[in-house]
């Protein structure tokens, strides 16, 4: 694509000068004439039920406006899919507010007061009784025979045995214990494997241990990492003619008004979102947050508008944590490096409440990544009375790529094969294949995979070889190591719609419903829309960021779907133009349509040529299809409210991406890392960082590696030193403060980091690009996790993060001294 | 009811509610832009009756203007920035003096603003993110480099980025890339963008100096 | 413990401008008034609501207890000079470079630009359950939670520990126990002056309290003697992250030579018990003998004699160790050794 004029070329996104100069408004930047306060009154059990709550000097107090108990929520609405299926709601799923606490700091009720400080004294002029229940805060722990339960009815999410003929019941929660056999070794750090509620397999994993010239068994944990976000979720809600209006951030401007509609019960036209700046998401507010109802009910209650100013604390508990993972795996090796067979066992901890997938998914990334000949994986969720789990970039991919890249290292230390060629040897390419069997007996595979390229360029990048040189020489006290790590995700998915107006003035107006957390792929996506119109940047104006501005549907902006689902919606969009144009122009000047070509803000061809101003007009005159008066019958409703609402303003171009795709999307990122570790300390420095990423076509290269380098170093802080502590008797969190969770600054990171993209088209998608806010961050993690045991050996470390009390008391001891396993420490 | 400052700007009392929601619907943005009627509550109005301590009503000097603001004793330079004088560039991330997204400089010298007392501060010259750019729109060199080298992804930390940078070169003018990262290191990004970020703040360095080409 | 965590309950404010006008507040207000300097460890309990008070005493306007002045070869420091002011100051840089160094590494610029070297010193320990507002002994109740079977006490104490098992957090403190400094500490009508190692408070003595400061008094000046000028420093402050953190562990030392033989030393290390500790029975071992491996090794040894580490901070006993044998060796240990 040399050629191209925007798309792979940098350029100054619209939203940038409004953010140096401090103009960009989060959601609490706004304020309305009126408006009230809100503050929250949490838990401080980690189980109970509110027997009782008094609540009369708060109502009392001058300023008290209204108070809001959970029992005023409306039920949440079940969910209809795009394909029309009723997906149920589930009556214990997280709410806004609760009468029976399943994690100390959720919160009980929420008081609306004329300012914050009136709000905080009524807060605590509260008096509320509570029964205490019991609890648990370490996943293990529960699956003991008797072992406590998070919920009254149980640990784990699970559905009842289906009737002959019948589909599944609907989820509930159930117990699961396993046998004092299941933790014969336990104390020796060995992972306890009971039943588990997930399992697959392909191949012969017994013959392939039994061909196997090593075999490793491996325990390793990673822990709860919260996601941080810097801008808390606040928001702020009024009505205005039975509509609400929320101010708030969120990964997804479309998406989220979905959530909104039904969580408050409300039809989705009814409801405006305002996000045109969110302070980060990582997954956490894919689709907003449900305590943005307290807010809205709030401002309803009491006619004006009202601010619920998130704290750092209550985002603590409601802004979501990354589920900690336990896993073990055995893996079986050839003498030259290739993986014949792995056994892999996850124990996933979540809340009380929905079940994140991490711990059932992990498995596939891992068989997609090192194409292991034979693989069984099973795995487990367990409850705790701790805060919700939510996904954060790579779900599920990073927990099971950290707990497996160890084992990796450690075999190609063994084997004696360099660590580059033994991911090289193991890699996928092309159409790998990946996961389990389907039912009929067809394993899924990748669209491509061009890892081996990334590693190849990275070891070039970092300069691999010279640098292994020294690895494991000591000077004083200081040892180096070095690292590489591959990771995967998936990638991208299809089916939105793009949508925009050329306008006789000339100019391109663009609708995007893609959420603004920053990673500019809002604006992004579009410039393949405007490349393919021939629109020169500056004519063309993006309405982002509020959804009464008639935004089409759009993906949800979490798992790296944008960059791929968006600009196949754009391409698609401006394929539907190009085409109306062409038509148009072959109509007024004759001659076949397809003859006419587009250059130069004009559509040329064997009868003259037009400008695209004069096709919009043309277009508005000939109306139908060509201006939006006729919509494409396979568009989602929300795209035919909004072409409805823009119709008549010029030649539209509207359309569903419906372009086929031969496998599943993923992309791919190979990470190298090297390390400083001082021996007397254990502390470690991380000196240097490359990564390599392999997602298709670059859009956007800085913003690129913006992403490739921060979500590796999201990767490094699993490993260097974020993580919760709870306190295991009283089920209380002691990692309230930054300093106490400890997400890493701009001095724990190295000060030059390089990265590159392979920029290989994928071949399943028409503008070749996937996206990669994921995988880098397990690169980034592993990669130091390799290189600190390349400089102190294989048995140092059995837990992330790996902070200097594990390495300094591993070689005080000889031997990983840490417990592996309680979770939470 | 007690006054606060609205000496020297517009004020959004006047602006009828329906105004207020034509404005959000048309505009798809604000509600109030440039600072709103705090009304400080019962517990506040109560307690400015006290006798002893200091003068609520005083003046403070913010980006080059002096504004007179009603101040509670207890209040930080944060909330008296923003949510008195609608300076809501300055972010508040942590309310514990972690994170860096709300610093300011005082007499040129970044702080946390969220964790200094705005009565400690009346004799002070405070500068914010709003008082870099030139009266004719001309950014400072600081924001001309994060625009150049696209620095910071979802940027709710960048203008304590911003002020931490401008205020360490008042320091050190001609920072490396190390040392730079020191002087910055009191401000969290959570996107995790710090390569990009030290990146950017290095040419606005560069280009604080005059060097057109880094 | 605090039901809700944000907004600072009001408060009455005095801005005293002079010393005597702010000892007089303090003295006339006892038991109720707040002293505020740099309010770095102030503001965390008064947003936190888990300490409240009804009066504070701000000390920023007192210029006379503000900057840094030559005394007898010494320096005396005012007490709410700020950490880079310290950090930065080259006459102290020239003949004290340890206690500059720890100064520069306290938590971040924005703390250092604002907190003072007095708050420093002064500041409540970090225990996390303790600054949470768990009722334990240091804040009244009868119980220490940090010190149960299933506590996480990771960075707790491992020595000294009386009930309370908290330590402290101070960068500087041990600096200053190593250069022999002194506090001047003032009250309405009087002063007195208190050798830096026995301005701290263990919890055997007073489990509430982490200094001997008392209800009206005020922390004035930290005096250095010109004793340890431009003898042979070292500073290292071991933590997780880079910025913003407490010591795990941090070591001060000041050592004297004569010819290959230390001549006289002070050591001291923070973080492993509520107090600094000065390693007095250190610093009379290694006093007489060659700078070399063997003393150094000996150093660590001693120190870390009686230590009792508790389920999550057994590493500190090496780590104290190791550091001390820094201490006195001047850093890590040079060359290629493999």
């Amino acid at each position: 694509m040399a050629d191209n004029k925007l798309v792979g070329r940098d350029y100054t996104t619209p939203d940038l000068i409004a953010k140096v100069t401090g103009k960009s408004k989060y959601a609490e930047d706004f304020r309305a004439e009126g408006m009230l306060f809100t503050k929250l009154l949490l838990s401080p059990i980690p189980h109970g039920r509110v027997k009782s709550v008094d609540s009369r000097a708060a109502e009392a107090m001058p300023g008290v406006k209204a108070i809001l108990r959970a029992s005023e929520l409306p039920e949440t609405a079940d969910t209809v899919t795009d394909l029309g299926e009723t997906i149920k709601a589930n009556p214990k799923a997280e709410r806004a507010l609760t009468d029976e606490p399943v994690y100390a700091g959720e919160a009980i009720l929420a008081v609306a007061a004329v300012d914050e400080e009136t709000a905080a004294a009524a807060i605590e002029a509260i008096h509320v009784e509570f029964e205490t229940l019991p609890f648990v805060v370490d996943p293990i722990k529960s699956l003991r025979p008797d072992g406590p339960n998070p919920r009254v009815e149980g640990n784990t999410w699970g559905r009842p045995p289906a009737q002959p003929g019948q589909p599944p019941g609907p989820l509930e929660i159930q117990q699961v214990k396993w046998t004092a056999e299941d933790f014969a070794e336990y104390d020796q750090g060995k992972m306890p494997m009971g039943k588990p509620q997930i399992e697959w397999s392909y191949g012969d994993v017994e013959a392939g241990f039994k061909n196997a010239a090593l075999v490793l068994d491996e325990t390793f944990s990673v822990a709860n990492n919260q996601h941080h976000v810097l801008e808390p979720r606040t928001a702020l809600a009024y009505w205005q003619n039975g509509k609400l209006y929320m101010h708030s951030g969120t990964q997804s401007a479309v998406q989220t008004v979905a959530s909104i509609a039904r969580w408050m019960r409300l039809d989705p036209k009814d409801v405006v979102l305002i996000t045109e700046y969110t302070g980060g998401g990582f997954g956490s507010r894919a689709t907003g947050s449900v305590q943005c109802m307290i807010p809205a009910l709030l401002s309803k209650k009491t006619g004006v508008p009202v601010m619920m100013r998130i704290t750092r604390e209550e985002e603590n508990y409601i802004g979501g944590i990354r589920p900690a993972v336990h896993g073990r795996v055995k893996a079986g090796f050839a003498k030259d490096g290739r993986l014949l067979a792995v056994d892999m066992y996850a124990i996933g901890e979540n809340s009380a409440y929905e079940a994140q997938g991490d711990a059932a998914s992990g498995g596939r990334f891992v068989s997609l990544l090192y194409q292991p000949e034979a693989m069984r994986s099973r795995a487990i969720t367990v409850l705790t009375n701790t805060p919700p789990r939510r996904a954060q970039s790579q779900p599920g991919g990073l927990q099971a790529i950290m707990i497996f890249e160890p084992v990796i290292a450690k075999a190609a230390r063994q084997l004696k094969i360099d660590q580059v060629a033994i991911r090289r040897l193991n890699a996928p390419e092309g159409k790998a294949k990946w996961g389990p069997a389907d039912a009929k007996g067809q394993r899924g595979y990748a669209t491509s995979a061009f890892i081996k390229e990334a590693l190849d360029r990275g070891k070039d990048l970092f300069g691999w070889d010279e640098r292994k040189a020294r690895s494991g020489q000591r000077v004083g006290s200081k040892v180096r190591g070095v690292g590489v790590s591959v990771s995967t995700f998936v990638a991208g998915s299809t089916g939105f719609d793009g949508l925009f107006v050329i306008k006789p003035d000339g100019k391109m107006y663009i609708q995007s419903g893609v959420g603004n957390l920053g990673t500019e792929s809002v604006f992004d996506v579009h410039r393949v829309a405007a490349e393919m119109m021939g629109m020169p940047w500056e004519k063309v104006q993006i309405a982002w960021g509020d959804t009464s501005q008639n935004l089409p549907w759009t993906c949800v902006s979490g798992g790296s779907q944008t960059t791929h689902a968006m600009t196949r919606a754009a391409h698609a969009a401006a394929t539907d133009a190009i085409g109306k144009a062409q038509e148009i122009a072959a109509k007024k000047m004759g001659g076949s349509p397809t003859a006419y070509k587009l250059t130069g803000e004009r559509i040329s061809g064997p009868g003259g040529s037009m400008s695209l101003a004069d096709v919009a007009k043309q277009a508005i005159a000939m109306g139908g299809r060509f201006d939006g008066h006729e919509l494409p019958g396979n568009i989602n409703k929300v795209t035919a409210i909004s072409a409805t609402a823009l119709a008549g303003q010029g030649l539209m171009g509207v359309a569903r991406d419906t372009y086929p795709r031969d496998g599943t999307s993923f992309s791919f990122v190979a990470g190298f890392a090297e390390v400083e570790v001082d021996v007397e300390t254990g502390k470690y420095h991380l000196i240097d960082y490359a990564a390599v990423g392999d997602s298709g076509t670059i859009i956007h290269p800085k913003a690129y590696l913006g992403q490739l380098l921060g979500r590796g170093v999201l990767g490094m802080s699993h490993s260097l030193s974020l993580k919760t502590v709870y306190d295991q008797h009283y089920g209380l969190s002691l990692t309230q403060r930054f300093y106490q969770s400890r997400p890493p600054t701009i001095l724990d990171v190295p000060r030059n980091m390089k990265g590159e993209a392979v920029n290989i088209p994928d071949p399943e998608t028409p503008v070749g690009a996937r996206g990669i806010g994921e995988p880098p961050v397990a690169a980034g993690a592993c990669a130091i996790l390799n290189a600190i045991s390349d400089a102190l050996g294989d048995d140092v470390y059995r837990r992330a993060p790996v902070t200097l009390d594990a390495i300094l008391m591993a070689l005080e001891h000889g031997k990983p001294m840490l417990d592996p396993l309680t979770a939470n420490i | 009811m007690s006054h606060d400052a609205q000496e020297t700007q517009a004020t959004p009392s006047g602006v009828s509610r329906r105004n207020f929601i034509k404005g959000v619907v048309a505009g798809g943005v604000a509600v109030s832009s440039a600072a709103y009627l705090f009304r400080a509550g019962p517990l506040l109005s109560g307690q400015a009756a006290r006798t002893g301590g200091v003068e609520r009503l005083i003046t403070l000097t913010v980006n080059g203007n002096q504004r007179r603001v009603d101040v509670a004793p207890q209040e930080t330079l944060a909330t008296t920035l923003r949510y008195k004088l609608g300076l809501t560039g300055t972010k508040i991330g942590c309310d514990r003096a972690e994170c860096g997204a709300c610093t300011v400089l005082v007499d040129d010298v970044p702080r946390y603003s969220c964790s200094v007392l705005t009565h400690s501060v009346r004799a002070k010259k405070i500068q914010t993110i709003e008082g870099l750019q030139a009266a004719d729109g001309t950014l400072h060199p600081v924001q001309r480099g994060v625009v150049e080298e696209q620095g910071f992804q979802c940027a709710f930390c960048m203008s304590g980025f911003i002020m931490a940078t401008v205020g360490y070169l008042k320091k050190n003018p001609n920072p490396t890339r190390e040392q730079l990262a020191h002087g910055i290191s009191g401000n969290l990004c959570r996107c995790q963008d710090y390569d990009k970020i030290l990146t950017a703040l290095h040419r606005g360095a560069e280009l604080s100096r005059g060097v057109a080409n880094g | 413990m605090a039901i809700l965590h944000d907004v600072i309950p009001p408060f009455q404010l005095f801005q005293p401008s002079s010393l005597d006008d702010a000892l007089q507040l303090l003295d006339e207000r006892r038991g109720e008034a707040w002293v505020l300097a740099g309010g770095m460890d102030s503001f965390d309990w008064l947003k936190d609501r888990t300490k409240r008070t009804s009066v504070v005493v701000d000390l920023s306007q007192v210029a006379e207890l503000h900057g840094i002045r030559d005394a007898n070869g010494g320096f005396e420091i005012g007490a709410t000079t700020t950490l880079t002011e310290v950090a930065d100051h080259e006459g102290l840089r020239a003949k004290f470079a340890g206690l500059t160094d720890a100064a520069g590494l306290v938590a971040s610029p924005q703390i250092r630009n604002q907190g003072t070297l007095g708050g420093n010193i002064s500041q409540d320990t970090r225990c996390w359950y303790y600054r949470r507002g768990w009722h334990c002994y240091r804040a009244g109740g009868n119980i220490c939670y940090a010190d149960t079977p299933t506590a996480i006490n990771r960075e707790h104490a491992i020595l000294g520990a009386d009930r309370c098992v908290a330590v402290s957090p101070s960068d500087t403190a041990p600096a200053l126990i190593a250069l022999d400094a002194q506090m001047v500490i003032k009250r309405r009508g009087g002063e007195r002056v208190v050798e830096a190692a026995d301005y701290f408070v263990g919890p055997g003595t007073d489990i509430t309290r982490m200094n001997v400061l008392q209800p009206g008094e005020v922390l004035a000046a930290i005096r250095i003697p010109a004793t340890w000028a431009g003898a042979r420093f070292y500073f290292e402050k071991v933590r997780d992250r880079e910025v913003w953190d407490f010591p795990l562990v941090n070591v001060a030392s000041a050592i004297k030579m004569n010819g290959s033989t230390i001549a006289g030393a002070r050591l001291a290390v923070g973080a492993v018990a509520a107090r600094p500790l000065r390693l007095e029975a250190v610093e009379r071992a290694i006093t007489g003998k060659p700078l070399n491996e063997e003393t150094a090794k000996m150093a660590g040894e001693l120190a870390i004699e009686g230590a009792f580490p508790l389920q999550h901070n057994g590493y500190k006993v090496p780590l104290m160790r190791n550091l001390v044998r820094r201490a006195v060796r001047g850093g890590p240990p040079a060359g290629a050794t493999t």
